[in-house]
């Protein structure tokens, strides 16, 4: 059995704990600006002023929206059924064994081939 | 005769211990927990399978003393690789891997490329969850140092609350050689009890309304997003943190291999064969260490104690920092997502997942919980490399 020391250096403890978990949030919070401005960087780079221009275009043609948000909504119910089915494990698990069962017969004289109806004709 | 009486006390049953037999039974039932109960078997049977060999009487594949040696300052042996494999048995050399933080980082790297980042890049503020869920190490930490630990030990079993295995065993062998194997097999185990353990501690923190919230959908991450952010994460970190470097940058590695499409054949291996192999080497060098000696004794089992608290500490400070943001931010987000920030990939994200569809069946919030998820792995390996700076 190992004796466990009872001296705690408690300054350290703290100093360690409050140091630690401070900069796991200080580093983490650098990151997340840095993840918004490579957001902002990119989407100015490509995607957004593309898009305000063909606002206009949307508007002045409103009967392609339903269509475009009909389609939508059927591949949200695909996968929302997909992961409820999942989830709930509806499919089966089959075994994945093939096998032939070994049928045992035992022998009767019935069925033997020496006293088959072709043996009649010879 | 002579030869008959040699060959039967050269018998290992001849010279078994009473705590090599403890270790063997404990073994057979790690084992069966792997194969039968499927707790995380990828890793708990190698680890498993280690424990049986090194527990084997006159069987030498591993020799904990040499170890001891090869950290004391008057030995000969001290620090030298060479001196360990002139007498080394089989797991003794498979153990220089981790002895030298070798596999942890390459499955870290299989962890990047098999990970994908762009539910965190899309709601950055997932970070911030990854964060408060690494409150479990440091509060384990505490609790450790009273309960008489070293503060280097203390650290380490601070970090099984990361729920990060690789990063656990990174820490634990630089900072407590000695309590590798019980710090590894509480790791892998809770990580494993993960959809047991949080559950109710989500359930208990959260009201019926904030588990019914429903998160509006992420934004659409491109693919140049996806190749820049490895890079500058690592350059970032490594920058502020350099202790991190190895784990955060293994990482991003595996990632950028796997989000620039250029490299198809590397990402492939580093997810499946690489992978795979480390995988095999680590569980079986892990599982070496847990010895009669360094198991069976109450260091250990205050570990696994320690090691439930630290996982609960975790999923609890998750789920209380997504309800604090609640409070300030227009847009509202579930607190069950802020579990998942105790890393655990993908599982702590199901358990999200599942808790929130027993509340409400239209609710989807696997993809939400991602972000927290990959963040916690972010969170941890910073967590791993700021103890190691300070404790090292």
């Amino acid at each position: 059995m190992t004796v466990l020391p009872l001296v705690v250096d408690w300054g350290q403890t703290w100093l360690v704990t409050g140091v630690g978990f401070g900069m796991v949030f200080v580093l983490l919070v650098v990151l997340i600006f840095i993840l918004k401005l490579l957001g902002v960087v990119m989407n100015s780079s490509t995607g957004k002023p593309a898009k305000k221009a063909e606002a206009p275009k949307a508007a002045a043609a409103p009967a392609a929206a339903p269509k475009a948000s009909a389609s939508e909504d059927d591949d949200l119910a695909a996968v929302a059924m997909a992961l409820h089915l999942y989830f709930n494990g509806v499919h089966d698990e089959e075994p994945t064994e093939i096998t032939l069962r070994n049928i045992e017969r035992r022998y009767s004289p019935w069925n033997d081939k020496a006293y088959g109806m072709n043996n009649l004709h010879r | 005769m002579d030869d008959i009486i040699r060959f039967f006390e050269g018998m290992g049953f001849m010279q078994i211990t009473w705590g090599q037999g403890i270790m063997l039974i404990l073994s057979f039932f790690l084992l069966y927990l792997a194969i039968v109960k499927k707790y995380e078997p990828l890793l708990l049977l190698p680890i498993a399978f280690g424990m049986l060999l090194t527990n084997l009487p006159a069987a030498g594949m591993y020799h904990a003393e040499l170890w001891t040696a090869f950290l004391d300052e008057s030995s000969p042996m001290y620090h030298s690789y060479g001196a360990i494999l002139k007498e080394a048995g089989l797991l003794d050399i498979m153990y220089m891997g981790v002895k030298m933080g070798l596999y942890p980082c390459l499955i870290f790297m299989g962890v990047g490329a098999m990970t994908d980042f762009g539910p965190l890049i899309a709601n950055p503020k997932s970070l911030l969850l990854g964060a408060a869920a690494q409150l479990g190490i440091f509060l384990t930490f505490i609790c450790a140092n009273a309960l008489g630990f070293t503060p280097a030990e203390a650290g380490s079993i601070g970090i099984i609350g990361g729920a990060d295995g690789p990063t656990s065993i990174f820490l634990t062998s630089k900072l407590a050689p000695h309590l590798l194997g019980p710090i590894a097999i509480a790791a892998y185990s809770y990580m494993a009890l993960v959809p047991v353990i949080q559950p109710p501690i989500m359930k208990a923190l959260t009201t019926k309304s904030e588990r019914a919230i429903k998160m509006k959908q992420l934004r659409p991450v491109s693919k140049t997003e996806k190749i820049v952010f490895p890079i500058a994460i690592t350059a970032i970190v490594a920058l502020i943190l350099p202790d991190a470097a190895p784990l955060v940058g293994c990482l991003m590695l595996g990632n950028l291999a796997k989000e620039c499409c250029v490299i198809d054949r590397l990402s492939d291996t580093m997810q499946n064969s690489l992978m795979n192999i480390v995988v095999i080497f680590l569980g079986l060098s892990v599982g070496a260490t847990a010895t009669a000696e360094s198991f069976l004794n109450v260091k250990t089992i205050l570990i696994l104690c320690m090691g439930i608290v630290a996982f609960g500490c975790g999923t609890a400070g998750g789920v209380l920092l997504a309800k604090l943001m609640n409070l300030f931010s227009k847009e509202k987000i579930n607190p069950l997502i802020g579990s998942a920030g105790v890393s655990a990939v993908p599982m702590a994200a199901r358990v999200s997942q599942q808790v929130g569809q027993e509340e409400n069946p239209s609710n989807f919030l696997l993809m939400h919980a991602m972000g927290p998820n990959v963040a916690g792995v972010i969170g941890s390996a910073v967590a791993a490399g700021i103890l190691l700076s300070m404790l090292g």
